[in-house]
């Protein structure tokens, strides 16, 4: 019977309940909302195994949901008076049942409710959890366990989210497409953000790290089929997330440690996801725009499509970071690249280009800052600046798993 | 084969568990309940349900409000057969979810007719 329903039937159907209702009554009442659509699955939690499981359980979760919240609304129409009652009649009304088979129009409602999250009003880091918190069906607790943060913290970027949603006007649900054309760059970077804090999180188990970058595809999947969303950025998004994700297993031991770009195994590697990345990748190259994501994606390519370590056309990698650098400009793109020209022309010429370079103070303290500083000079034969920048990177190294693949890495011999 | 009233209640001094499961919590209880509904199919004769609010109706008036004490208040019931008590409490304590801190399953014998 649960076989029936798909691993992540209750989030899924929560998110697509909570975007389904907001589009009905108004995402300013996302928090009735969500009350709402969990008594449902409650409901069903307790009465589905007691009878056979509905001919169309989202149907069954819909109607339950709906009917709570319409009582809900009722019930504080009369209270506070606030309401306005042609509201309620109206919420009542056109509160239509999901039609058979019309699975386009969920995700229509999903994304109109991922426009909503990515209010500018709101935090970017909000935006992260709000989206996390009603699309993707994860608590508070599940959401600070991703995030590497607290609960309370958590707490704090909702409430600053749902504040400003419960301010917007009763006609703003309707954003008009200037609007969302408006925050479709918003939109990319809220699954951008989402699919890294999966990619490069340290979490223990891979599933978990695995699932964000999965609802970040999920989410990306759904823009690029609407007309709304479907530009060559969102191509080229989606592009990065299936090459980097077709490398995920193979970036670890299987004790849980790390393994650098040249240890892993390339057969283990998912072909599938490389292929599907390279599609979406075709799909980009069309129009004007070269974006961050373009880069991004291409420097996946290279790396995806190499048959080994050295054979990496590592021009290549260095000419899209320069991209990368003057579209998104960041000292760790100019670290990045200078790793790659390490690779391309030796160490000495990755050095020449950090020389001088004053990084921020954020990156300065970071293991990665240090790391590759300690590599290229252990390579150039600096030894005792080597082994300063090593203690360093050792000691800002996030994760034991970290400091392991670092100490691999920098107590290898000079070149 | 005896039939046995299961009545979940709260244990007293224990505060009620309020976080509410997350849907990827809810996935797995209701796995969890299927599964165990599958392996005692034949000893549960009801699944029961929850239990509200009630009145005591006695043959002289009573004040309204709560009569039983909060502390026991019963959270809900199902009937179970088995061969004996010990069966039934094996049904009951598999249950998800019914045995978990700050709540326990009072288990009754209902005496038929022979």
């Amino acid at each position: 019977m649960i076989e029936r329903l798909g691993a992540h039937f209750f989030r899924h159907e929560y998110g697509r309940l909570v975007a389904m209702l907001a589009c009905r009554v108004g995402v300013r009442h996302v928090e009735l909302i969500e009350d709402a659509v969990q008594s449902a699955l409650m409901a069903a939690v307790e009465t589905w195994p007691k009878a056979t499981l509905p001919e169309n359980p989202s149907a069954w979760l819909f109607s339950v949901a709906k009917n709570h919240l319409v009582g809900e609304l009722r019930r504080r129409a009369r209270h506070e008076r606030l309401i306005a009652l042609h509201d309620l009649g109206d919420a009542n009304a056109t509160v239509p049942g999901p039609r058979a088979g019309l699975d386009g129009d969920v995700r229509d409602e999903l994304l109109r409710m991922l426009f909503a999250c990515c209010d500018d009003a709101i935090p970017p880091q909000s935006q992260l959890v709000l989206a996390l918190k009603t699309l993707c069906g994860f608590d508070v607790r599940e959401i600070a366990e991703r995030l590497f943060t607290t609960e309370a913290n958590v707490y704090k970027r909702l409430a600053r989210a749902r504040t400003r949603l419960c301010e917007l006007p009763f006609d703003a649900d309707e954003l008009s497409s200037e609007q969302l054309a408006g925050r479709l760059p918003a939109v990319q970077s809220i699954l951008y953000l989402l699919f890294t804090e999966g990619y490069l999180s340290s979490h223990a188990h891979e599933a978990i790290r695995r699932e964000l970058c999965d609802e970040a595809k999920r989410l990306a999947e759904i823009l690029a089929g609407h007309p709304l969303g479907a530009t060559p950025e969102t191509f080229a998004l989606l592009a990065l997330m299936h090459l980097h994700a077709a490398r995920i297993a193979a970036r670890l031991d299987g004790a849980g440690g790390l393994l650098l770009l040249q240890e892993q195994d390339r057969s283990q590697w998912d072909q599938r996801e490389i292929q599907l990345g390279m599609s979406w990748l075709a799909r980009s190259a069309q129009g004007e725009v070269f974006s961050r994501y373009h880069a991004e994606a291409g420097i996946a390519a290279e790396h995806c499509l190499a048959p080994s370590f050295e054979q990496t056309r590592w021009e290549r990698v260095v000419e899209c970071y320069a991209l990368l650098e003057r579209l998104a400009p960041s000292a760790l793109h100019t670290l990045n690249r200078a790793v790659a020209i390490a690779e391309w022309r030796g160490p000495a010429e990755g050095l020449a280009l950090l020389e001088g370079l004053e990084p921020p103070s954020w990156l300065a303290g970071s293991f990665m800052w240090a790391a590759v500083l300690a590599d290229l000079h252990r390579r150039c034969g600096n030894v005792e600046i080597a082994l300063r920048y090593r203690e360093s990177a050792l000691h800002s190294a996030p994760s034991t798993a970290v400091r392991g693949a670092l100490q691999r890495r920098l107590d290898q011999r000079a070149d | 084969m005896p039939k046995y009233l299961c009545l979940q209640r709260s244990l007293p001094g224990a505060a009620p568990d309020s976080a509410r499961p997350s849907p990827a919590q809810l996935q797995a209880m209701y796995a969890k309940f299927n599964e165990w509904r599958e392996q005692f199919q034949k000893n549960l004769t009801d699944m029961g349900g929850r239990l509200g609010a009630g009145r005591l109706v006695t043959s002289s008036p009573v004040p309204d409000g709560p009569l039983v004490d909060v502390k026991e208040l019963v959270g809900g019931y199902m009937i179970v057969s088995a061969t004996d008590i010990e069966e039934a409490i094996r049904v009951a304590q598999a249950c998800p979810g019914l045995v978990r801190p700050g709540s326990g399953v009072e288990v009754i014998e209902i005496f038929a007719p022979a």
